[in-house]
């Protein structure tokens, strides 16, 4: 089949409307894990020790299997085991991106947080200041510096990983071009490559423009 | 009752006693060097004395304030640590500024974190709120100027020598104005010849108010500027006395040998 104007146009906005999809998975996710991760990082990070002897062997049992495989435990388990009413589709894969993305932020913030030197917080302390004013005013800017890179990557992990939400059926884009595919039209499968090249291409600029903001001082 | 107190101070780690029955005072003005070999305690007894490290045992008092007492419960609590804090200034070897702040700023963001809490506390108008911030911008200012770098007040740590970040870092220490301000081997991460600049600001510093505390391997500067010098040696006081007394006539044999190493 050759490609008409007007099928490549149809195409393309059915494509957009997978990408919007994808668009909200990688958004929520971001929005929720971001914080999420902070948290769970100050557990694994807790002087409590069982505390964080449990938060590690979490984030070991989130990072050490595949994200598929916890899309699918999202969605069928409770409905499976505990005859619970289950997730709509949709809330499953957010859930289960959230969690996994939550755990590998926590290890970088953990990272950042870690490699501060004792001596800021000291200099903090003699100056009489709390622990949280010690944490936002003194600590928190320099985590952030450090950690743009490895965020950098896994975010830009995230935007190609929201085509696993496709094994449960939502119809983010790889899942519409697919089912071209089914209809012997190949094509927008590879097509579908532009859309996730603008956006980590988007997204590149952006941590760059971040990276560039923070050039001023050195940690 | 002498300005600052410190009697019996005790300090384990694991097993190894650190600092082992420290006692001295000094009253207000003067300036006490301490000379040791590495290992002795020096540190130690100051971030005991910052609160920085817990005492196992000792007294110390300030003012007639009596801030930590080993046999009194009230007073080892974490309880009231910051108020304490504010009575002892700390300026570390490694400066340990702030690199996301402006010299400037490094020096401010105490004074406006406590002016912060009061804003709250007093419920401050914001007219009020402004006038506060000016007198703490005018009085960074001027610490800045004191330490002779009004030139730098926008410059970033990573912009400035090893030197001039010491120096921001003293005029730092000094924008909460405490009783005693201690100092840990000041110049001992500089260069051979960015010492000289941060013990002149030292040496300036000196005056019928300020009580210093320098702990130091600068034994010329000791000597010139100190009022009292204790020799530390394994955790305990071997010698103390006036410069003259310590470095020329030292009772102590280990006093004696510490003076007489090769390189002094
Ligand atoms: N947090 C700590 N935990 C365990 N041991 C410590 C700790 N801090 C210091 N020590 C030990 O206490 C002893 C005294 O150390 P301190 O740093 O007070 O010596 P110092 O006189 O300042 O030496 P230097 O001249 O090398 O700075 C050393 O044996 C050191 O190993
Ligand atoms: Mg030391």
């Amino acid at each position: 089949m050759s490609i008409t104007w007007p099928l490549f146009i149809q195409v393309t906005l059915r494509l957009l409307e997978g990408f919007e999809t994808t668009c909200l998975i990688f958004a929520l996710t971001l929005v929720l894990a971001l914080p999420l991760g902070l948290v769970i990082s100050f557990g694994s990070m807790s002087k409590f020790k069982p505390l964080a002897y449990i938060t590690k062997v979490f984030v070991w049992i989130i990072r050490g299997v595949p994200l598929m495989l916890q899309i699918f435990v999202v969605f069928y388990v409770p409905r499976l085991i505990w005859d619970l009413p289950a997730f709509s589709r949709f809330n499953a894969v957010i859930l289960a991106f959230v969690i996994n993305y939550a755990c590998y932020f926590s290890e970088i913030y953990r990272g950042g947080i870690e490699s501060i030197s004792k001596g800021q917080y000291e200099a903090g302390q003699v100056l009489g200041m709390t622990k949280t004013q010690i944490f936002f005013k003194v600590i928190l800017m320099q985590v952030v510096k450090r950690i743009i890179p490895p965020m950098s990557n896994e975010i830009i992990t995230l935007v190609k990983d929201t085509a696993l939400a496709r094994v449960i059926m939502v119809a983010e884009i790889l899942k519409v071009a697919e089912e071209y595919a089914g209809y012997a039209l190949i094509w927008p499968l590879f097509y579908t490559a532009v859309y996730y090249l603008a956006f980590v291409g988007i997204l590149t600029l952006l941590f760059g423009f971040f990276e560039r903001k923070l050039s001023y001082y050195k940690v | 009752m002498a300005f600052l107190e410190v009697k019996n101070i005790k300090k384990k780690f694991g097993s190894n006693e650190v600092l082992k029955d420290i006692s001295f005072s000094l009253e207000k003005g003067e300036v006490l060097a301490i000379i040791g070999s590495s290992g002795s305690g020096k540190t130690t007894l100051l971030r005991c004395l910052n609160f920085l490290e817990k005492a196992d045992d000792g007294v110390i008092s300030v003012d007639g304030n009596l801030l930590f007492d080993g046999s009194d419960r009230s007073t080892t609590s974490d309880k009231n640590i910051r108020r304490k804090r504010l009575h002892f200034g700390l300026v570390f070897q490694s400066f340990n500024l702030f690199p996301q702040y402006t010299a400037l700023k490094n020096i401010m963001l105490a004074p406006e974190m406590l002016l912060k809490e009061r804003a709250k506390k007093e419920k401050l108008s914001a007219h009020q709120k402004r006038e506060e911030h000016e007198k703490i911008v005018a009085h960074a200012k001027e610490l800045l100027d004191s330490v002779g770098l009004s030139a730098k007040e926008k410059s970033y740590p990573c912009e400035l020598s090893g030197g001039q970040c010491q120096r921001v870092a003293i005029a730092r220490a000094l924008a909460l104005s405490p009783d005693v301000l201690c100092f840990d081997e000041p110049t001992s991460a500089l260069d051979p010849e960015l010492t000289g600049e941060v013990l002149r600001v030292i040496r300036n510093l000196k005056s019928s108010d300020r009580t210093m505390i320098v702990v130091t391997h600068e034994m010329e500067f000791a000597r010139n500027v100190a009022d009292k010098v204790i020799f530390m040696s394994d955790g305990v006081i071997e010698e103390a006395g006036t410069p003259e007394e310590v470095f020329d006539n030292p009772k102590s044999e280990r006093t004696r040998e510490f003076l007489n190493r090769p390189g002094f």
